[in-house]
Order: C-alpha cells, then structure tokens, then sequence
C-alpha cells in the first residue's frame, strides 16, 4: 500500500510538472522581446494588410489568456498545432526532427554512459596509479572543453577521414544506385563525429561520478569483510563494490536518457545534423510560438518521464525509501 | 542579415528596347559552351530553403530554387539588364498602363500539359484575388495592377491602374505557377494557399516544373536535389542535375569543399576563409554586392531620449570620427568596398556616385562637437542636455564577426571624440521591436548595426527610408513628407534618364539627412573546386542566385 501511494504521488506530481511546463512555455516566449508577425512580414512593400492578415492567421489579434485556453485546448485534442514558419503541422515536423536526433545522441549518450562508467570503475580500483590520473585527468579535461571547440577540432582534424556534415550523402540513390545497406553504412559513418563529439563532452561526468561513488563504497564495511573472507580482488569489485556504486548513476543516466529528445543543439549546429536541436534553436529565433511549444513539450515530458523512471527504479532498488 | 526576397531589377530603358532583340542570355550563353557535358553539380550554402511554398518562403535559396523550377516571363543578364525568359519580346502603350507579352510558343510543363499564356494570366490573377490574405508577400509585384489577360496562346496583357517604372523588374520576380497544381489552393478564403508544402515524394507528390530543372528529392534543413526537366522549353543544361546542401554553419560548409563533400559553396563564405581556400587550390571569386552594412541612428522627431542626436552636427560628427578604410582592412580584409549611399556601386547607373563622403577626420570631428556646445565630461564623454552623449548600439546576431570588429573600430574612435557607445546583443526578432518600441514609435532607441540585402531595382531600398515603412521595413524611425513625395514620383517615371536623376537626388537626400551611416558594401565571396566553370556570379547571391538561371546553365565540368 505504501508502495502504491508512493508511486501515484510520484505520476502526480509529474503530470503537474508537465502541466507547469507547458503554462511556462506557453507564456516565456510571448514575454520575450520580438515578433513572429515582424519577421515574417518583413518583405518588400510589406503593406499593413499583410501584417493584419498574418496576426489574425496566427491568432495573436486574440487576448493572451485565450490564446492560452485554445491551446491547452487543443493539446488534449492531440493538435500540437502548426509551425508559423513553415505551415506545417509541429507534431509532424519534431516527429522527423527526431527521428535525426534519437539515434545520434543515444549512440553518443549510452557511450558516454558505458565508457563513463568502466573508466570510474578502472580510476577507482587503481586509485593514485598512472591509470587513474590519465584517466581523471582526461575525464576532466573533456568535461572542461567546450562542446563547439571539441566538434570543431574533431571536424577540422578528421574532415578529410570522415563525413563532416549532415545526416546522409543525399546524392547517392538518386543520381545512381545504393543499396540498403550502403544506405545504412553511410548513415553510419555521417554519425561518428557529431556521436563521439557528445560521448567525449559527456563521459568525463560519468568518470568522476563513478568514481567517486566506487571509493566511498569501497570503504564500506562490507567489502572489507568480503576482502577478509578471502575473497579475490576482482570479484569483490564486480559483485560488492560496483552494483552498489551504481546508484547515483541511475538518476544522471534518467537524466542523461531524457536529454536525448532535446538533441544536443550545439553538436547538431557544428555538424549540421538535421535535430530537434536545431529545429528548437531556429524555432527561438523565428518566435514560431507552436514549434516552440511543442519542442518544448516533447522535452519536458520526456525529462519529467525519465525521473519518474528514475523514482520509480530508486525504489525498487534502494530498499531504505520503500521502508 | 535582412534575406530579402530579389523581386526587380535593371534600367528600363535597356530593357523596354532590348525586349524585342535581344536573345535570351542564358540561351545563347549555353549554346555556346564547349565544356564536357553531364555531371553532378553539388552546391553548399548557410541559408536553407525554408518553404517551397512561394507563399510562405522567406529563403534566398527558395526564391533561386523557384528561378530554376517555375517561369518568370523575363530574367537577368549578366550586366544586370532585363533579359527574355518565357516572354519572348514586350511592349508598353497607353502611357506605360498596358503592357503585352508575347510568350514561348508550344512549350510545355514537366506532367506535359501545354504551358501558355494563359497560366501566366491565371497566375496573376488569382494572386490578386488574395493579396491582402494568404498571397500578401506577394502583393508588391502586383502594385497599381487591374489585371491580366490571355487573348491567346502566346499573349499576355496586362493593365495597370497607373504608369508603374518597374514593371518587367516585378515580372521577374513572379514565378509562374502550374494551374493544375495550385487551383485547388486558390479557393473559398484562401486558408489553404500556405498549408500545400509543395515537396517532391516520398512526402509529396511529383513536382510538375516549367523550368530547366525539377525537383526530385528534398529534405527539410538538409538538401534538395534537381534534375533536368525533359520537356523544359529552353537549351538543354549542361549538367545532368544539381544538389543544394544545407550547413549549420560556414565553418563547416568550407570543411565540406576541402574534403570534396561539395563543389561549390556561394553566398556568405567568410572573409577569413578566403586564403585558405586560395592556397589549397580552389577558385576563389569575389564580386562586389548590393548588400551594406549600416550604422543607424535614430533621427525620428518624436525621439524622447537624448534629442541631441536629431542635431545634424552631432551625425556628421559620427560619421567623421568613421574610419571606413580601417573597418574595410581590418574587418573585412579588403574584401568589401566602402560605403556611401542607400543604393551601392554594384546597383550600376542607380548609385550616385557624386555623393562625397566625409573623411575620417577627428579634429573636425571634435571640432563640430564644441561648437555645439557639447563640453566633455570628468571621464571624457561629452554632455549634452545634462547626460553623458553615452548610447546603446543594437546588434543583431547578423552582425557578428565582421560586425563585432566595426564595432571596436568605431567604439575607440568615437571615445576619442568623446561620445561613448556599448554593444546591446538581441536577437533579430528583438532588434526590430527594440527599435520601432513602444508600438512603433520609434521613440526609444538610439543606435544600431544591422544591414540590407535589396533587389537590384533600386525602388525597395529607398521604400525603406519612408514613412509608410514605419513598423514595417524602416530600422532607423526616419520619415520626411519630402521625401515620400519624391519616392512616389521615382515610381511613375517611365523615362530612365529622368527616374535615374530623382534616385540619385533621393540617395544625396538622405546621405546629408544621416539616418544611416553606410559603413561598406561586402563583397560576394564564393569558392568552386577546380573541376567547374561556367559560374556566372551576380551581386545579389553570388552564381546561384533569383535573378537568372545562367549559371546552373552553363556551368560543367572542365
């Protein structure tokens, strides 16, 4: 019964985060300086009528709180609405955002995670050895670098060994055949520099964590009794010291995971890679209020979801918060 | 930067007498060529298409795709003259309010339906019928238009309510639209006009073209791909089809010409790309643009806030304490030309280049400041009305980089005559609301950085300086009844010579009144791989451009 009250408060309090979210979003961008209306009737001999016509074609000539209104309105209608920029329907738009971008950042995020993870592991089990410094030295180094100086050696340096830009060579299969898996392989190659650029930005947090989280358990009272039983070095390791170490990296990888719809927008600018990032960072700079707030939305979810994930996991695996 | 869509273009005269005679520059242009046939042409660039909905483009790349896939019925030629495209000779009567096309004759669309005059008329038409709804970007091609007609086949009437300058610079650009496609957009209220994405499959359906090229592939923020149209009217283009890929960033897409990634790269190649490019090899072009960069000052009457910049003296003051020169070497690396009137030197016979500009010189500048009585103030900054002459300076992102080192340029120099200025970073959407706040008032704001990319017909750029643009296009709050009166004038002049000589009165007008203090006209930098040639560049976009369809044409591989 504890139990099942802990998890509805925990759903409860995240649909009311969500809900936060979405008046946030909804009210942020109109707050902000600037005018959809402006930009888009910038054109030559932009004529009043023009300006007229777009405000009313977007709803803005109604009061802000009904704006508001119709578009929570709509939202649990399932119509996210339509990009002011484009046309087109925003749910369709982030669907093909990310579909570019779930797959990039997840191979850059779980190798973070994983690379992230083993290296605590190696720097903690090795403390103060010439492998823990190059290690944690490293993983502060990348952790320090800025991810744009970091995309932009990797692009300049392996430029000539690798696709730089883009999500696929758009030529191949129209102006002469490929098959599948040359599609497949190509798609595979455009994604190494912008998924190493976020591993190497991310996995230097994962290092210093789990390592960290390794000696304090390391100290553990446990371990030095599994090291009197006899027990080998390895062993203790795999079996006392890192299952419990791994705590704190459920809630950064929730974290990490739920990141993942929210592109990464500076790798996806450096290497022009077609996400949800960057979708969000033009959507900011057109004011295109829907785009916004679906983007926003989908992010906000997918955070909100991933900690409640995260919750939930914590209790399955902590047994102090079910007691 | 300002992405203005290029709607005109070149002297009249030129073209009401080349109309008949000349032939079709890109034709002869291609016919000609001795290159290798066939090939690929993959082009790089920093602005993607945004829509190919023309209804909702923004994009100069979705403008340069409509040159290739729709008609207009005249284009550019490589001087900047109006040249024949699908209208083959015209003539103007009833003092300039009639005008008739005599188009290609049996020339098709891309599905083989028959592409005639009438599709023009229809075009024309059924944009007027919305133009102050869904087809309102539309609305400056069609000013003081009544209508089109079709008597035939090969004929195009259209009147107009009054004499208009530029017609055949407005004709250029209108892209023709296939009925068969856009009919059913254009019905009830308009409201599904902008929602049609216009896209080739696998989204879409077939493009149908009726211009060298079609559409057959795109992918939002990331490419388009075009091949030749067979039925396509016109002399066959060299290459088998051309491919726009689209880059985040410039750094990137110069990356992308060195790894062979790309062949040619246009518009906004940075300046300090441009030797290293050189020295690996590639062809390296550089063009005068129409494009400025303008330093603005508020000059709007109803200025609540430090009034003494509405003091002419204050103005030629700043613009004296200028150091062009340094600004062009330094930010540029003398790839721009230095700046002087609203309409730049690569406008041809519109820029009045009797327009002398004043010299950097800060003793006058200094000089001019004391007479008005502007004494310097414990740290150096002069006062004025009791406040230090201390402004804020808009700048919009478009600026950064070249933008940024002007700015220290001109931040240093204006200390030394005691007027003190800070960066205040925006976005664009910002900018605009910050300088037209409160409601278009234009009260508020001080001083900016922005720019201007116009249309080669002059009419735009100086349509910005009038009062009618207030909350609209002007970025500066200026609005002088004289001016106007003179701007509409300008419009009606049919006579070349004659509108030629009021523009050039127009940009001396405003050079003495300051508004803007034109920093420089950039040079167009663009870059090809060795293996290419046949790019024919323009001051508006470099080689790919809205204005013509020569280069994608001519170019071919060596």
């Amino acid at each position: 019964m504890r139990g099942a009250d802990y998890v509805i408060r925990r759903i409860g309090f995240a649909l009311l985060t969500i809900f936060v979210a979405i008046t946030i979003n909804f009210f942020l961008f109109r707050v902000l300086p600037g005018n959809v209306v402006s930009d888009l009737a910038r054109v030559p001999h932009a004529t009043p009528q023009l300006r007229h016509a777009l405000t009313v074609e977007f709803g803005l000539d109604k009061p802000k709180w009904q704006q508001y209104v119709i578009y929570v309105r709509e939202l649990l209608r399932g119509n996210m609405g339509v990009s002011f920029a484009t046309q087109q329907p925003v749910s369709h738009l982030l669907l093909n955002d990310l579909k570019n971008t779930i797959p990039m950042v997840t191979v850059g995020t779980l190798g973070a995670i994983v690379l992230g993870i083993a290296t605590g592991i190696l720097s903690a089990w090795r403390r103060g050895s010439a492998a823990d410094h190059v290690s944690t030295n490293l993983a502060i180094a990348f952790y320090a670098f800025p991810t744009q100086f970091l995309g932009l050696m990797l692009l300049i340096v392996l430029g000539g060994l690798l696709p730089t830009s883009g999500m696929e060579n758009p030529y191949a299969g129209v102006f002469g055949p490929q098959s599948s898996v040359a599609r497949l392989q190509d798609i595979g190659l455009h994604l190494i520099l912008p998924a190493l650029t976020l591993l190497l930005t991310l996995y230097g947090e994962f290092t210093l964590i789990m390592r960290s989280s390794m000696l304090e358990t390391l100290g553990e009272d446990y371990v030095l009794t599994a090291r009197a039983k006899g027990l080998r070095d390895r062993r203790v390791i795999a079996r006392h010291v890192v299952r419990n170490a791994l705590l704190p990296i459920a809630t950064l990888v929730a974290l990490s995971i739920g990141w993942i719809v929210g592109g990464a927008i500076l790798v996806e600018y450096i290497f022009s890679w077609p996400g949800i990032g960057q979708a969000l960072w033009q959507a900011v700079n057109q004011r295109d209020y829907p785009m916004l707030q679906g983007g926003f939305l989908v992010l906000a979810v997918s955070v909100v979801g991933l900690n409640l994930l995260a919750d939930l996991a914590y209790f399955k695996l902590d047994p102090r918060i079910s007691q | 930067m300002r992405m203005l869509r290029n709607m005109i273009a070149p002297p009249l005269a030129l073209a009401l007498t080349a109309g008949a005679a000349v032939a079709l520059a890109a034709c002869s242009a291609a016919g000609t060529g001795s290159g290798s046939s066939g090939g690929v042409l993959h082009i790089g660039t920093t602005y993607p298409i945004d829509s190919m909905n023309p209804f909702v483009a923004q994009s100069d790349y979705s403008y340069a795709v409509y040159e290739y896939i729709y008609p207009q019925l005249v284009q550019y030629n490589g001087t900047l003259g109006i040249a024949p495209d699908f209208a083959r000779s015209w003539s103007a009567s009833d003092g300039g309010r009639t005008w008739t096309f005599h188009t290609v004759p049996h020339a098709h669309w891309s599905d083989g339906k028959p592409l005639t005059a009438a599709d023009v008329a229809w075009t024309i038409n059924e944009v007027m019928k919305y133009k102050n709804g869904p087809a309102g970007q539309w609305a400056g091609l069609l000013e003081h238009m009544i209508g089109a007609s079709a008597p035939n086949a090969t004929t195009l009437v259209i009147k107009y309510s009054t004499a208009v300058a530029n017609v055949l610079e407005q004709m250029q650009g209108m892209s023709v639209l296939p009925k068969q496609v856009w009919a059913p957009y254009f019905t009830g209220n308009g409201s599904k006009l902008k929602t049609y994405a216009n896209t080739p499959p696998p989204n879409g359906k077939p493009m149908v073209s009726g211009g060298p090229f079609e559409m057959v592939q795109y992918k939002a923020n990331q490419y388009a791909l075009f091949k030749r149209n067979p039925r396509w009217w016109g002399p066959k283009p060299k290459i088998e089809g051309f491919g726009l890929q689209f880059f985040s960033n410039a750094d990137a897409m110069v990356q992308a010409l060195k790894d062979g990634q790309v062949d040619f790269i246009g518009e906004y190649t940075p300046p300090t790309a441009v030797k290293a490019l050189k020295q690996a090899g590639f062809v390296v072009t550089t063009t005068p643009s129409l494009s400025m960069k303008t330093f603005i000052i508020n000059t709007n009457s109803h200025k609540t806030t430090h009034r003494e910049l509405l003091d002419p003296r204050v103005r030629e003051a700043i613009e004296y304490a200028t150091d062009r020169s340094q600004i062009i070497k330094t930010a540029w690396l003398g790839l721009a030309q230095s700046g002087s009137t609203i309409i730049a030197p690569a406008d041809g016979s519109w820029h009045d280049a009797n327009v002398k500009v004043l010299p950097f010189d800060l003793a006058k500048a200094n000089k001019l400041l004391d007479a008005a009585g502007f004494k310097r103030g414990p740290n150096g900054v002069r006062i004025a009305d009791g406040h230090p002459m201390s402004y804020n300076v808009i700048f919009p992102p478009d600026e950064r980089g070249t933008g940024d080192r002007t700015f220290q340029i001109m931040q240093a120099d204006l200390a030394k005559i005691g007027i003190s200025i800070s960066q205040q970073n925006m976005d664009d959407s910002a900018t605009f609301n910050a300088i037209s706040a409160p409601g278009n008032k234009y009260e508020t704001f001080d001083m900016a950085m922005w720019d201007w990319v116009p249309p080669v017909d002059p009419d735009f750029m100086l349509s910005v300086m009038t009062c009618a643009q207030l909350g609209n296009n002007s970025d500066s709050g200026y609005c002088n009844p004289a001016y106007d009166k003179m701007y509409a004038r300008q419009s009606t002049l049919i006579a070349t010579s004659a509108r030629r000589a009021l523009i050039w009165k127009m940009q001396q007008y405003i050079y003495d009144a300051k508004p803007y203090i034109i920093l420089d006209y950039p040079d167009i930098i663009e870059a090809h791989s060795t293996k290419w040639t046949g790019f024919t560049v323009s001051p508006v976009m470099g080689s790919v451009n809205s204005l013509s369809t020569a280069t994608l044409l001519q170019v071919h591989q060596k």
